[in-house]
Parts: structure tokens; C-alpha cells; sequence
């Protein structure tokens, strides 16, 4: 465990040689948020809108274009890269078990977005746009543990990504359409209360609204403590649905293994 | 018991089919058409613990293949393989702890870490001991001169610095096996003996089993009593150096460049291998003084610009066992 732990930090510290990008990043995200904010102020003016207000609206924007920045992960590319210079050998003749390592790393990541850009970013947020407190300590709770939730599922879709390029030798176009899943059905930029039913229906069955709308929603006191055991176990059984489907992809991937090249 | 035994393994890819140009592209997408390429056929060999063996071939012999194979990272199609007694890809983990492997051509190192960095989380990877570590980073930095880099980035160290850190963490866990890739590739003479002496040492002194492809020649001379030739897939011979040469015969080639084109040229003792006009090739089967002899009765009936000679250097050796194959090749193909 140790062993992970120090790739973890690897990965934390490994970051810190890209400085500009802390800034570059910052930036993109006070700009993203100021434009969700401006578009939402038009929409809703001072009114509501199937009962929620502007500044919750705002809150939601924040906290969605922060979620985004914190599950930026490069699995998919780091394992694609890998497999396309035949490095992924090197990967595998070490003692270690390879999906642990990727996610020690995806964790290290993580991490240090949390430090150098969401932190930071949410503090001038707060200042700049106004930020509204969490519904409740529960909700605050429940809120972090689906933080963790977000990371993990976060990086279990962009494993099974990169395991499906095993068989494609190519991420780039499931990436993409990952992307954009994610984009919509997270409730990214919409959330799910604006969507149609049947859109919204669909929505509920799959896992992205755990990236992005479930965490904001809780935050914002918008599920209430009756609905939240509910909302977890689903949110959990992905997880392990998840973990399931990529080990099972992941000992076939390493069946089938054509290092490319030599 | 043998460390590593092979027995009758092969290794076929199954590469499916891509037909040209932009219709071609659309088309690859439909079918499932493949073609089946034998990289390994039915090898069979061993190797004891303590050898230090050569593994040469052509390009494309399928060396990293067999390599490959041995560290479990690949399936064989068919065969038995056993390396310390266990099949490598069902106990790819616990082999990896005994074993370790090297490809000159790609790094195993963290690039963005200091040396020493690297060596850490190799060490957290093995488990290995506080005092084991040291005293193997002491040695591994004494014999191959990594003081004065230890604590620089390694994407900072000249290829010739990065290979022997490759190598030194390669035997930091001190496996009993150790693969190497082309170690040497792309390096200079000095760094290429460097790591030479040290593999010597390695082996002579800690009886670490090593198994070695190059092109370099001089690598196996300095490290390997035996080498194992593999040409297209099949193990074309498994012995000496020296006995190779035997084989071979102790013949030499003459090249030799004359003014203008001499036509047909008959001297007795020189058998003509290869003609392109100006230069010729020629085999001989004399050595010593009697080759002089030969070319300046040549040079006397014809105005001869250049001679070279090309020996029984172990180069030459297998130069002339590549070249022999490639004719047995063209026969083959002639015939079918």
C-alpha cells in the first residue's frame, strides 16, 4: 500500500514542474464561471425557475466547473500512450498490479488540483460571484463523500476507456464520446431539474449525474436526507459495477496483449 | 534444473487485413480477414543458471518476441516455457520479483525523478530492505560510475548515464535472471564497455543468469560464451562462438575494386561470390600470407584500385551466417 501511496505523491509532485498551467487554469475556470453566471442571470433574472434561484444557479455553476477541474484525469491518454510505444511491458514486468498504479496516480492528480486549482479558484468565486453555504452539516458530509464518489467514477469510466482501446488500439474517439456523455448527462452546464422528462428519465439511469449534478444537488440541500441513502447505494453499486466490469476487461485486455511494435 | 527451459514454442500474430487508399480504409472497417505471422516457431532450447547467453538475429527474427515471452508479458500460441520453474505469464508477478529485464530502447525510469527517486520507488515496488537496498545502490554507483548524476532529473542524463541507471536498477532487487534488449544501442564505446565490464562482473562474480540480444557483436564477445542464432522465427543454432566459426569454415572473403572492369577474371584459389563490375568478391579458403599472394598475382594482371579483407573476426562470422541464411532463403522461395 505504501507502494501506491508513493505514487500517488509522485504523481502530486510530478505536477508541479508545469507552473503555468496553475495560472492558465485558473484563469479558464473564473472565465467558465463568469460566463454560466451571466447566461443564468438572463435566464432567470431575479425570478426562480421550478423553484430554483439565481444563486443557487451560481453556487451549481461553481461547484460543477470546480467538479470538472478536480476529475480532469489523463488514464485513457497515460494508458493509450503506453500501449501505442510498447511501454506498457515495462508497466508489466514489475511486481505491481497495473490498475492500482494507474489509480494511485489518477488519486495523486486529483490531489493536486484540489490544492493549486480548486481551492484557490473556489476562494476567489466565493469572493467575486457569492457563494452560497451547504444546506446542513449533512448535506456538507454527504457532499465530500460524494466528492470521493466522483473521483472514483471519474477515473473507473476513464479506465474502461482505456481498457476498450486494448481491442481498438485507439482511445481518441471513445474518449470523445465519453466526453461528451459526460458533458450533458452530468448536468455539467444544465442541470437535470431543467431537462425534458424522458431526457431526465435517462439521465437518472446512467452514472454520469454522479460527476457533476448529484454532489451540487446535495450541496445545495436540493435531495433531502430521505432521499439520500437511495441516491448513495446506486451511486456506490456503479462503483462496484464499475470495478466488476474492468477487472473482468482488464484480464482479458491482458490476455489477448499484442505489445505493439519489436 | 535448467533456470529456463524452451520447449517447442511458437508465437504466431494474427494481424488483420488493411487494404489501401480511402475505399481500403472504409473496407478494413467491415472485414475480418487476417493474416497469420509466425514470429517464434517451435524453439526449443535451455538455458542453467549462471550462463550468460547471446540471443542474435536479423531483424525481425523475433528476438524481443521470445523475450517477451520469457518475462510473461506474451502468450506463446503453442509450446512449453518455463522460467524458474514457473510458467512466466500465469506467475508474471512472482517471477517479476527474480527477475529483471532492460530494453535499450525504452525507459523504465520516472522521467521527471531524480536518479535516486527512481531507485525508492523501486525499492517500495520490491520491498527490499533497508540494508539490501543500500548496499546494492553502493555498488551498482561504485561500479558504474553513477555518483556524479544521482540526484539529476533523469530526463536530464545523456543516453550513455541513463543505461547504466536502467541497468544498475534492473539489478537492485538482485533477480537471478536478468534480460537485456539491446542495452548498448546508440552508445558510445566508452559507455558501451563501461556496461559491458560491469554485466561481466555481474555475472562472473554474482552468478546472475543473463540473457542478452544485440547487434553489436562486441557485446557478446566481452559477455557471452554461448549465443543462440534465431533467423525468421527458427533457432538456426545454439553453441560456441568458436564452434560457429568451425561450421563456417575458416574461409575469408576478398573484396576488390578495380580501375575498369576486368570481365571475366580466373585465379586459381579465389572463388567468385559476388560480381558488380568493378568490384568483385571473392571466397577463399586460404589464410595467412597465401591471401597476399593470391591478390598481388591478381593485381599484377589487372590495375587494382582497392582490396579489403574481411576475416574470421566474430563479426565476419556472423555476417557470413546472416548472409548464408539469406540465400537458403532465396533457394526456398526459388524452389516453392
Amino acid at each position: 500500500m505504501i507502494t501506491y501511496a508513493k505514487f500517488g505523491m509522485k504523481a502530486f509532485t510530478n505536477q508541479l514542474s508545469y507552473r503555468a498551467e496553475v495560472w492558465l487554469r485558473l484563469l479558464g475556470n473564473l472565465i467558465a464561471i463568469l460566463i454560466q453566471t451571466e447566461i443564468w442571470r438572463a435566464v432567470l433574472g431575479s425570478g426562480r425557475m421550478d423553484g430554483i434561484s439565481l444563486e443557487q444557479m451560481i453556487t451549481y455553476s461553481i461547484l460543477n466547473t470546480l467538479l470538472l477541474t478536480l476529475l480532469l484525469h489523463h488514464i485513457s491518454g497515460q494508458v493509450d500512450a503506453s500501449l501505442k510505444s510498447g511501454s506498457i511491458a515495462g508497466e508489466l514486468i514489475r511486481p505491481l498490479s497495473y490498475p492500482l498504479y494507474l489509480l494511485s496516480n489518477g488519486l495523486g492528480q486529483a490531489a493536486y488540483q484540489l490544492v493549486f486549482t480548486v481551492v484557490p479558484s473556489l476562494l476567489i468565486a466565493v469572493l467575486w460571484f457569492g457563494f452560497l453555504p451547504p444546506a446542513s452539516g449533512l448535506h456538507l458530509l454527504v457532499f465530500l463523500f460524494c466528492l470521493l464518489l466522483a473521483v472514483l467514477l471519474s477515473f473507473m469510466l476513464g479506465y474502461l476507456v482505456s481498457l476498450l482501446a486494448f481491442w481498438l488500439m485507439n482511445h481518441f474517439s471513445l474518449s470523445w464520446i465519453m466526453s461528451g456523455l459526460r458533458l450533458v448527462f452530468a448536468g455539467s452546464f444544465i442541470p437535470l431539474w431543467f431537462f425534458p422528462d424522458g431526457w431526465r428519465t435517462l439521465a437518472e439511469w446512467l452514472p454520469f449525474q454522479y460527476l457533476g449534478f448529484i454532489p451540487a444537488a446535495v450541496y445545495l440541500g436540493e435531495i433531502t436526507p430521505a432521499q439520500m441513502p437511495g441516491m448513495l447505494g446506486i451511486g456506490l453499486g456503479w462503483a462496484v459495477a464499475l470495478i466488476v466490469l474492468t477487472s473482468w476487461l482488464w484480464h482479458r485486455a491482458i490476455r489477448r496483449l499484442v505489445v505493439q511494435g519489436g | 534444473m535448467a533456470i529456463i527451459e524452451v520447449d517447442g514454442i511458437t508465437k504466431i500474430y494474427r494481424q488483420y487485413k488493411r487494404f489501401p487508399g480511402l475505399a481500403g480504409a472504409v473496407r478494413s472497417l467491415f472485414t475480418r480477414q487476417y493474416t497469420e505471422e509466425t514470429a517464434v516457431h517451435n524453439i526449443r532450447f535451455s538455458i542453467e543458471e549462471g550462463e550468460a547467453v547471446g540471443y542474435l538475429g536479423p531483424n525481425g527474427a523475433g528476438k524481443s518476441t521470445m523475450i517477451k515471452m520469457m518475462t510473461g508479458i506474451l502468450v506463446p500460441t503453442e509450446g512449453a516455457l518455463r522460467v524458474m520453474g514457473n510458467v512466466p505469464h500465469l506467475s508474471r508477478k512472482t517471477n517479476a520479483r527474480q527477475l529483471g529485464v532492460v530494453f535499450g530502447q525504452r525507459s523504465q525510469l520516472w522521467w521527471d525523478l531524480p536518479v535516486l527517486d527512481s531507485f525508492d520507488l523501486h525499492r517500495s515496488i520490491y520491498k527490499l530492505g533497508e540494508r539490501q537496498y543500500r548496499d546494492n545502490v553502493e555498488l551498482c554507483t561504485e561500479l558504474l560510475g553513477l555518483a556524479d548524476f544521482l540526484d539529476k532529473p533523469v530526463r536530464q542524463l545523456s543516453l550513455g548515464q541513463r543505461m547504466r541507471v536502467e541497468i544498475a536498477m534492473s539489478l537492485l532487487h538482485e533477480p537471478r535472471v536478468l534480460f537485456l534488449d539491446e542495452p548498448t544501442i546508440g552508445l558510445d564505446i566508452v559507455a558501451k564497455d563501461h556496461i559491458r565490464e560491469f554485466l561481466r562482473t555481474v555475472n562472473r562474480e554474482k552468478k546472475v543468469t543473463i540473457i542478452l540480444t544485440t547487434h553489436d557483436m562486441k557485446d557478446i564477445e566481452a559477455i557471452c560464451p554461448r549465443i543462440l542464432v534465431v533467423n525468421k522465427g527458427n533457432l538456426v543454432y545454439d553453441g560456441t562462438v568458436a564452434s560457429l566459426r568451425q561450421t563456417l569454415g575458416n574461409e575469408q572473403q576478398v573484396t576488390i575494386d578495380f580501375r575498369h572492369d576486368p570481365g571475366e577474371v580466373d585465379v586459381e584459389g579465389l572463388t567468385l561470390i559476388e560480381d558488380e563490375g568493378v568490384r568483385k568478391t571473392f571466397l577463399t579458403s586460404r589464410g595467412g600470407t597465401a591471401v597476399f599472394e593470391l591478390i598481388s598475382r591478381m593485381a599484377q594482371r589487372y590495375p587494382v584500385e582497392d582490396v579489403s579483407l574481411e576475416g574470421a573476426d566474430i563479426d565476419s562470422v556472423i555476417r557470413r551466417l546472416y548472409q548464408q541464411l539469406a540465400e537458403e532463403d532465396k533457394r526456398k522461395t526459388q524452389i516453392s
